[in-house]
């Protein structure tokens, strides 16, 4: 009995130790991961210091590439997201745009009531 | 109920809120201001007649499309306004507020197009600190400067401001450079077309004669400074 008591506890130890020995990433902490799956917006506005020290140890331990694709992957996120457009926001647009031609070609071509005399 | 996970779906994959903040520039006619032959007004100059003060709030509540409000403000203050009793300090704001509703899209992964309708609710106020025990005479010499009938306020209190509040459109077009995947800087270009008129100042609750501004009909360009909180 006292064999198996101390053979677990050795045991417990061993595996603490373990746990303790995991070397610490800052190219796996949650926020990079966030960022890296939803975009750099996604990380809320308090913890962005934190998110670019991170960035930096990430750099710095070698994961410049990660950070790279990081990046890259946000700016083809938006692009992809918003680079045609949806539904009723062309129609919108359009009118914009006529109204601000016709509102600029009003104001060079027109002529003021009684200035052809 | 078909409808409900589509719904769902637009507003958890577009929650971008952003500010802004930068100038404006136009170019009002204040006649009431600068052709006054009653009261000094302060000089005109590119600060208090063509430079506008910008800030505003966006929320992106559809597939390319935010709406948001912005606010466009001239000032002017100027000290000793010869008045009957007094030398007043006089302060003037412009504020034309817009409700936009902005679509856009992005031409290449930097450089975003958008477009910008907008009702206007424009207000402008007119502060002046005269010297207490004369404040009735002094504001019937000012108010009267403007035109409208002699002596229009009889009773003033605490807040010697007068106000007037009217309505009006725009549109514009916008070019946004993007310098990371928060921050911008956008230009846009467009005009403004405000329905104000003179005789709609209000003072102490009484209706009063104000200025006469020309200020429908604006070109009006801004630049300013974009943030993305989210």
């Amino acid at each position: 009995m006292k064999q198996i008591i101390s053979s677990i506890l050795f045991l417990g130890i061993i595996f603490a130790k373990d746990g303790n020995n995991k070397e610490y990433n800052p190219c796996n902490h949650p926020l990079i991961r966030l960022a890296e799956s939803k975009g750099l917006k996604a990380v809320p506005l308090k913890d962005i210091i934190k998110l670019r020290k991170l960035i930096k140890e990430c750099e710095k331990s070698g994961g410049k590439d990660q950070i790279k694709k990081l990046y890259e992957n946000d700016w083809k996120r938006d692009y992809k997201k918003a680079k045609s457009m949806a539904s009723w926001t062309s129609t919108h647009a359009m009118v914009v745009l006529v109204s601000f031609g016709y509102y600029f070609a009003g104001k060079v071509l027109a002529t003021k009531p009684g200035s052809s005399n | 109920m078909a409808l409900l996970p589509l719904v769902g779906g637009v507003v958890k994959a577009q929650p971008k809120l952003s500010i802004d903040m930068g100038i404006g520039f136009y170019e009002p006619t204040l006649v009431g201001f600068d052709e006054n032959e009653t009261v000094q007004f302060p000089t005109k100059s590119i600060f208090n007649r063509n430079m506008l003060f910008n800030w505003g709030i966006y929320y992106e509540f559809f597939n390319n499309a935010r709406i948001g409000y912005n606010s466009f403000t001239s000032y002017e203050i100027g000290k000793n306004i010869l008045l009957i009793n007094s030398e007043a300090v006089f302060r003037r704001s412009l504020t034309y507020r817009i409700f936009p509703v902005e679509t856009f899209f992005r031409w290449k992964p930097k450089i975003e197009l958008n477009f910008t309708l907008a009702p206007i609710w424009g207000r402008a106020r007119i502060e002046m600190d005269t010297t207490p025990g004369d404040k009735t005479d002094d504001w019937n010499y000012f108010i009267t400067s403007f035109g409208g009938s002699a002596n229009p306020v009889s009773d003033m209190g605490a807040t010697d401001a007068m106000i007037s509040d009217w309505i009006g459109y725009s549109s514009l077009l916008g070019l946004r450079y993007y310098i990371n995947t928060r921050l911008g800087v956008d230009i846009k270009a467009g005009f403004m077309n405000n329905q104000y008129k003179a005789s709609e100042w209000r003072i102490q609750r009484q209706k009063v004669t104000g200025p006469e501004l020309k200020i429908d009909d604006l070109p009006i360009f801004s630049i300013k400074i974009i943030y993305g909180l989210r």
